[in-house]
Parts: structure tokens; sequence; C-alpha cells
């Protein structure tokens, strides 16, 4: 039955974007109300495909082409599959129920069909990468993917900035593809077969490339940095709904690649496991901290993202090395906290990108200094984004701490047992790891606190009102799985039969309940009821005005000093004076700037060095008849020799 | 959930609650004394709460659900802390309850709520204290945490309960490693809870001050949460420090006549840390913000040798 009903659910995907590509002519918000309804009903369907599976631990496989014996295209939905269906399922659906109200607030008139259209075939595509049982397939719809994406990117097209993060994003995805593809290659070359199992075989060089080229693809893809530029540029240029479905779900299947290839067909060395641990911890520290300079709240959720990449990374890597040194209990649990911090990503992030939608949308401005006083004017909004920033600065008895506890017990329990090289490594691991999770709170108090708190800072800020219902539901049922993920862990992880060393959440959330409304009682029985509203003293002003407020900026400038050794601020100080002793200021120029460090000195560079190539390479295509004959005459040359010395 | 920890849990808040302000208010006497200052009673802080609890809240007409909710988790969430640090008599425990990170986390969670509350009124003096305080914050966790490790990595155990009855079993556990660890806690305590030299707990000076500045906006029963939740927050890592470093004293079964005593030694030790941290604030300067961090790193340098002795030895 079940191959059937996720076959249901590919079919009603195809054809609903089918549909929507052959109504894109007219513009009729029904159109787009349907597509939506069934990315929403298929979500459904994949949502009970995974679940069932997940919790009963059964796996099916099912043929659907195979044109040679050697190359099929053949799904099989295990248990870690199902997991990252279930991601798929539940953004997408949420996604589709915000997105019916969204889309129709968006400009483009009848381009907005061919969002909807081209977004339910970038979710069929990822559904289709998760269920892949050969490399091949896998590649295919991995292909389809990020093309699918590339044009939900390009939506408007029409703004210069967005052609060129749509560009910036075409050349990093095929970059992704490219080094995928070439470890699929080079693990074909080895095994001489497409399907994923287990290679059996001590490592050799040519299974080390495979795996740095997996790594590689797979790191582009998620934002591990040095690889990570595309991602503030894409998602502020692409309309929330689809930063929600690329930051909360495209990245995962990239996590989950990284993982099917990490269990079923490599057998990885300590050395795999660093290298993936050094990564993912460079990812958080520099993503947070990054994300903390960033005042477009956009992008700033886009450097989180590779922020919390990196956290998952660094449970993938943990896994690795204790797998490798024999701790098989501390593997699974670092392994588990990666997948639920996966999971838990998916649902904050899309929960905050989808409501930062919202928030947008509202005040016109992606910068959060114009905005301000909006918890009082869009109120159930700021209740889910608060739900979001709580849950992704880990703090209990949400779901992000729940993951996060899973990777710092595996830290914190491992130091006993390895050798004393590595223990120096988890300790800076883990040091790191802590200053991340301490600065994404700090991140998120000035993000809701610029966003929502105080006084409007901005004419639009000040009329803004709370958005229809619609895009309050999509977002609410994300919130909702954010807090039972949180406080149920325990009792999932038990369910699906592991033993994790996470406390009672249920017992700690009814705990802070329970003392806060003994308080609460206590003191409205025992102390004053009486409350007044009156002005915020401002140092003897009349009135309070949102100039005097704390900005943004204001806010993280200590963290900005603390770590100026990494942002490489650059300074520039002209004056010029009347007179000779330079005492009377005539004018003068400051400016601080900061440098886009891996973009000067990692991108700019490349990029030239492969145009300048490009260009060498252009020369002998000179357009000329003669010269084409040569070379092919060459070339038949070359191949005869070629045959006849080695064949 | 045995009927111990019911018990535990019971005589615990109390006890905590009823001890903080003394605390406070001690720790003002120690200092008023190092200045020749006769200084407040040493149960002045009981009064002032009092009187706090009496007086109207004044809100901020900018201000949201925030201002009006943060006070209530704060100190839910510091009350819920205190369940995790056993002050005279250790039970098993419970459903997780000990576990050193959630712990931390929870305290954590009070100051997120703490900042939000400083940036809600709109005041200048509010965004100052939250910002300084999430940066200083940040700024120490990894050496929270290098602490906390090693302390694990020390006991073998992540939870506060099981560390406990180790060092009461043990009688007298003063190691090397326990001192290093103890003087990284200490430095811990100390930025924690907003004391000198890293903040000044008695001013309202817009140029040093990071905690005062974030509940500036706070009043009547509001404020006397704030002001509570911040004594149970000093009497916690006050606990913790004793517990493991001074722990006889400490039960481990339930009898009235030993939850006595433990509560008379645990009176003495707290005066004698008490006045350790009063005259250690009278004998340092105010640090300038910016040079806090070489204070973090010193901490930070303390547990990393610990743990080299530790993993070498």
């Amino acid at each position: 039955m079940f191959p059937e009903l996720l076959v249901t659910a590919a079919l009603i995907l195809l054809i609903s974007a089918v549909f929507s590509l052959a109504t894109s002519g007219r513009d009729l918000r029904h159109v787009r109300t349907v597509v939506l309804g069934s990315t929403i009903i298929a979500s459904l369907l994949i949502a009970v495909v995974a679940l069932v599976t997940l919790i009963t631990n059964e796996t099916f496989a099912f043929t659907v082409y195979q044109p040679f014996p050697s190359l099929a295209i053949s799904f099989v939905i295990d248990r870690l599959a199902a997991f990252f269906l279930l991601i798929i399922a539940i953004v997408a659906g949420c996604v589709a129920a915000y997105s019916t109200e969204y889309v129709e607030h968006l400009d483009g008139g009848s381009r907005r069909n061919l969002l909807c259209g081209c977004a339910n075939i970038f979710i069929l595509a990822m559904m289709l990468v998760v269920a892949s049982a050969t490399t091949i397939s896998f590649i295919l719809f991995w292909e389809l993917m990020a093309a699918s994406s590339f044009f939900l990117v390009m939506y408007e097209y029409d703004q210069p900035e967005t052609r060129k993060a749509g560009i910036f994003y075409f050349i990093m995805t095929q970059l992704s593809t490219l080094f995928v593809l070439l470890g699929i290659i080079a693990l074909y070359v080895q095994t001489g077969s497409f399907a994923i199992t287990s290679l059996n075989a001590a490592s050799s060089p040519l299974i080390i490339v495979a795996f740095l080229s997996l790594f590689v693809g797979f790191s582009i893809k998620t934002g591990i940095i040095p690889f990570h530029k595309w991602l503030p540029y894409a998602h502020p240029a692409s309309p929330s709904p689809i930063s929600a479905l690329m930051s909360g779900v495209m990245l995962k299947i990239a996590v989950y690649g990284l993982i099917r290839f990490l269990l079923d067909v490599f057998q990885p060395d300590i050395w795999w496991g660093i290298l993936i641990l050094a990564a993912g911890t460079a990812s958080a520290v520099l993503g947070i901290i990054y994300a903390l300079k960033e005042h477009d709240i956009k992008a700033m959720l886009a450097y989180s993202s590779i922020e919390n990449v990196g956290i998952i990374f660094v449970g993938i890597g943990l896994s690795v090395i204790f797998t490798s040194v024999g701790l098989k209990d501390l593997a699974a649990i670092s392994l588990l906290g990666a997948l639920f911090h996966a999971l838990n990503h998916a649902l904050f992030k899309s929960l905050l990108f989808l409501t930062a939608g919202s928030v947008v949308h509202a005040t016109h401005t992606r910068d959060i200094e114009h905005m301000g006083g909006l918890a009082r004017r869009m109120p159930y909004t700021s209740a889910l984004f608060f739900i979001g920033a709580v849950s992704i600065s880990a703090l209990p008895p949400l779901n992000g701490f729940a993951s996060e506890l899973l990777i710092f017990t595996s830290f914190f329990s491992s130091v006993s047992d390895v050798s004393s090289l590595l223990k120096v490594l988890l300790f800076i691991g883990l040091a790191l790891f802590a200053l991340t999770s301490a600065l994404s709170a700090a991140c998120f108090v000035k993000a809701f606190g610029s966003i929502f708190l105080a006084l409007p800072r901005s004419a639009e800020s000040g009329d803004a009102v709370e958005v229809p219902r619609m895009m309050l539901i999509g977002p609410g049922i994300l919130a909702a799985a954010c807090i039972f993920l949180g406080l149920a862990s325990l009792q999932i992880f038990t369910l699906v039969g592991y033993a994790v060393p996470l406390p009672d959440m249920l017992f700690v959330g009814a705990l802070l309940l329970g003392m806060t409304a003994i308080v609460y009682v206590f003191l409205w029985f025992t102390a004053s009821r009486e409350t007044r509203v009156s002005e915020t003293w401002g140092c003897g002003t009349f009135s309070q005005q949102p100039a005097t407020e704390y900005t943004g900026h204001g806010f993280s400038e200590p963290i900005d000093i603390i770590f100026s050794a990494i942002y490489r601020t650059r300074t520039k100080n002209e004056r010029s004076f009347f007179d000779r002793m330079n005492c009377i200021f005539s004018e003068g120029k400051a400016e601080i700037r900061l440098m886009k460090v891996f973009e000067e000195y990692l991108y700019v560079p490349m990029a030239r060095k492969s145009y300048r190539l490009a260009e060498g390479i252009s020369r002998f295509q000179n357009g000329c008849l003669d010269t084409y004959l040569l070379y092919v005459f060459v070339t038949v040359v070359g191949v005869i020799i070629f045959l006849g010395w080695f064949i | 959930m045995n009927a111990d920890f019911v018990i535990y849990a019971v005589i615990n808040t109390l006890l905590v609650i009823a001890v903080a302000p003394f605390i406070v208010s001690l720790i003002k006497k120690v200092k008023a004394w190092t200045q020749g200052r006769r200084g407040p009673s040493v149960f002045q802080t009981y009064a002032t709460l009092l009187k706090l609890l009496r007086k109207e809240v004044i809100y901020s007409p900018s201000s949201s659900r925030i201002m009006r909710v943060a006070p209530y988790v704060n100190i839910g969430s510091v009350l819920v802390a205190s369940l995790f640090v056993p002050l005279v008599f250790v039970p098993e425990p419970v459903g997780g309850i000990g576990n050193i990170i959630l712990f931390l986390y929870l305290l954590a969670l009070a100051r997120f709520f703490m900042a939000l509350a400083g940036l809600d009124a709109g005041s200048s003096f509010g965004g100052m204290g939250s910002s300084r305080e999430m940066s200083i914050s940040a700024v120490i966790e990894p050496t929270t945490i290098i602490v906390f490790a090693a302390l694990a990595f020390v006991f073998k155990t992540l939870n506060i309960f099981s560390m406990f009855s180790i060092t009461s079993a043990s009688g007298t556990p003063v190691t090397p490693t326990l001192i290093l660890l103890g003087i990284s806690l200490f430095i811990i305590l100390v930025v924690e809870t907003s004391r000198i030299p890293v903040d000044n707990p008695e001013t309202h000076l817009e140029l040093t001050m990071i905690h005062e500045g974030m509940i500036l906006e706070q009043s009547g029963k509001n404020l006397a949460l704030m002001e509570l939740s911040s004594g149970i927050k000093l009497t916690l890592l006050m606990a913790l420090l004793i517990n493991l470093v001074m722990p006889f004293g400490l039960v481990t079964t339930l009898t009235v006549a030993g939850i006595l005593i433990a509560i008379a030694l645990f009176a003495v030790k707290g005066i004698v840390l008490g006045g350790i941290i009063g005259l250690f604030e009278s004998s340092t300067a105010k640090m300038r913000f910016f040079r806090l961090p070489s204070l973090f790193a010193m901490a930070f340098f303390f547990s990393a040798l610990t743990i080299i002795i530790e993993v070498f030895a």
C-alpha cells in the first residue's frame, strides 16, 4: 500500500504543476489555491507514509523505470529516508497553507501560478532524492531540485539584485552537482554499480576522492563555510515561502545525502570525522557571528541557517569519530542529535522565515532598523516569531534545546574515553559549540527586540497591521510542532526505540509552568494589583522618541568589538583642514566598511582565475572551419593511437 | 517521582527563597564595613522586597506583553533551576532533574526574557543593559561549559545530584583539581551574578551598569520578582561552589536532625563565602567593559589547566 500512497503523492504534485503551467496565461486566484491545496494533500500523504515507516521501522523498495539491467530508477524507503520525508512533508504543507494568502500579495500577475507550480516540482524533486535507491536517480533528481530552486529564486527577475543572487546561486548549485557527480562516478568506478550499497573495502585513494567530492558537493549545498556565500544572497532575493522551503528543507536534503553515504556506503576513517567536525564548528561559529552583524532580516536568518547546519555537521562529525574509535553508543547519540536538530531546524527556521515574510509584507522593508513596535501591532505574528526565536536559541523546554543537549551530552561523555589528542580537540570543539549557542541567543534577542519591541522606527512600521488568518495557520502549526517536539522529546525517542540521555522535558515544562503559576497566584493574593501606564523616563525629554531607542547596530556593537578580528572591519578616515596646523576642520569623510573576507579573498580570485582560463580556452574556438577540421583530425589520430596501444 | 523528592523540592525551594535576600544583604554589609560604613541591616532586602510588593506596577505605553510576562518567567525558571542544586539534602535524581546542561540553559532562559524586557520599554538604558548582558554571557559561555565539562570529567557524571553524592560521601575531597575548578567557578559566579569587577550591582550610572540597566523600567512586584530571582541565582551558584568544595554536612538520607544540622552548616558556609565575595568585590575596581574578555580568558585558562592535569596525570 505504501508505494501506491507515495506514487499518488508524487502524481498529485506533478499534475498540479502541469496544471499551473497550462493555466499560466491567466491570473486566477482559484488556480493557485487548487495547486497549493494539492500540495497540502500530497504533504499529508507523504507524512502518513513517513510516520508509519518511522514507527514500524519497515523498509520497502520499488522500481519505477529500468531501461537497462544495470541502470534503474528505483526507490527505497527506510527509516532514514522516512525521517527526511517527514521533514519535507511538514514544512511543505505549512508553507503551502501560508502561501495561499502570501502569493496573492505578491507582484507578478500570472507569474504567480508558475511560482506555485514550480514549488511543487521542487518539493517533488526533494522527495525523490530522498527516496532514491540508486546513485543515478539520486543525481537526476538532485539536478531537478537544483534547477527548479533556481527558477524559484529568480521569481522577481526584474530586480537587478535578484538577478545577481540568482546567477550566484546557479553557479554554486551547479558546482555542487558537479562535485556530487564526480563522487558518484568515483564510486561507480570502484564498485561497478549504481546501487547505494556498502563498499566493504578498505580506504583507497579512489574512495577518499569519492568521499571528498561528495563532502564538498553536499557542503556547497548546505552552505558550510567557505561555500556559504550563496545563502545570504539567495534568501533575501526569493519570496519568503521559497526561503522557508530552501532553508528548512533543501539544506536538509544535502545533510541527508551526507548521512546516507557515510552510513551505507563508506567505512569512514577518523580524519573524515575530524574534517566534518572542523567544518561544522567553523560554520557554526562564523555563521552566527556574521548573523549578528546582519540587519537584513532574511540575510540574518540565512546566516543563522549556516550556523545550524554547522551544528548538524558537528553531530555527524562526532558520530563518525566515535564510530571509528569504537564508542557505538555515543556515536548513536550524536547522530540522533544531528538528525533531531535537522528536523528541529527545519521547523523553527521555516517558522522564522514565514513570520519574517509576514513582517516584511506588513512593513515593506527588510531592514530591522526600520521596524520596531510590531508586538503591539501584530500580536499573533510576534508570538509565533517569538516561539521560533526561543527554539533557535536552544532554550528549554523547546525543541532546539533538546537536540543541542544531545550533542552536548555526547561531547561531555566522550572526553573520558578517547585518546589525549582527541580530548584536546573535543574540548576546543565543545568550547566553540557553547559559544555558538550563547551567541545565537544574543542574535535573536537583538532580532526580536529590534523588530517587535519598543517604538516603531518608521512610518510603515507604525502603520503595520496583522496578516490574514492563513498566514498565521501555517506558521502556527510549525510553532506547535516546535513546542511539542521539545516537551515530548524523551517520549518520542522512547517510542521509536532509542534510549537517549535526555531529561524528561515534559516534567521540566510542567515544573516551569507550575512554579510560574504558584508565584502568580501567590502574588495575586498578597501583592498590590494596581498597575499604571506611564511614559518611559527619557532623561528629561517630554516624550519618548524612536531615535533615542537602542538600535540593532548598537545592540551588537560590543560583540563587534570583541570579535573585531573576525569581522575585519576597515575604517577609513579622511579629513581636510582650513589651516596648516590642522586645527580648523573643513570637511571630512569617515567610513566603516565590513570586509567580505570570503568574497574578497576566495570567491573573486577564483572567479578571475577561471575566467582567465576560459579566455585561454576560447582562443581555440576561432570560428574558422579549417581549424575545426584540424581538431577533428588530431582527435581521431589520437584515439587511434590510444586504442592501438592500450586495447 | 517519590516522596523523598517531593519533600526535597519543598525544602529546597523554600530554603533558597528564604536565604537569597539574606545573602544579598550580607554581601552589601561586608562591603559597607570594608568602606568604613555601618551599612544597612542584614535583613534590609526582605524589607525592600515587601515594600515593593505593596507598590503599584508602572508600564511604559510602548511596552508589550514581554514586559508583563518576563518577571514571572524569570522567577519560574530560576526556581526550577534551584531544584537542580541541592542546598542541604541530596535525594535520588528524578526525570533528569540535576542535569548540569539543563541547569545552565534554565538560567539562560531567564536571561533571555530579562534582556527582552530591557528592550521593551524603549529606553536606551534598558537596551544598553541587554546588549552588554548578552555579549558578556556569550563570551563567558565557553569558559562555563569547559568548567562544567571538567566537573563532568572529574566526577564521571552529568548530574549535579550525583556529583554532590560523591563529594559528600568522600567528606573532604579538596583535591588540587577541585581547587582550580573552584577558582573558575568563583569567576563564573562573579560574572553570572553581575558583581564587581564585571558589573556593579549598586550603581545606576549608565556607564557602568549592566544588570541594573536591564531592570531599570521594572517596578512594584515585577521589580521584586527580578531582584529575588537574581538573589536566588547568586545563592544557587554559591551553593554549587560550596557543596563541591566544602561538602561536609550535606545529607543524603532524610532525617529531621540531619536536615537541621545541614541547614546550620550551610548557613555558616554561606556566610563565609558571602564574606569572601564581599571582600573580593571591595578589593577590586570595576573593570572596563572591553577588558573583561581577558578576565574570562583567565577563568578559561584555569579550567583548561584542570583538564590537562586530569588528562595527562
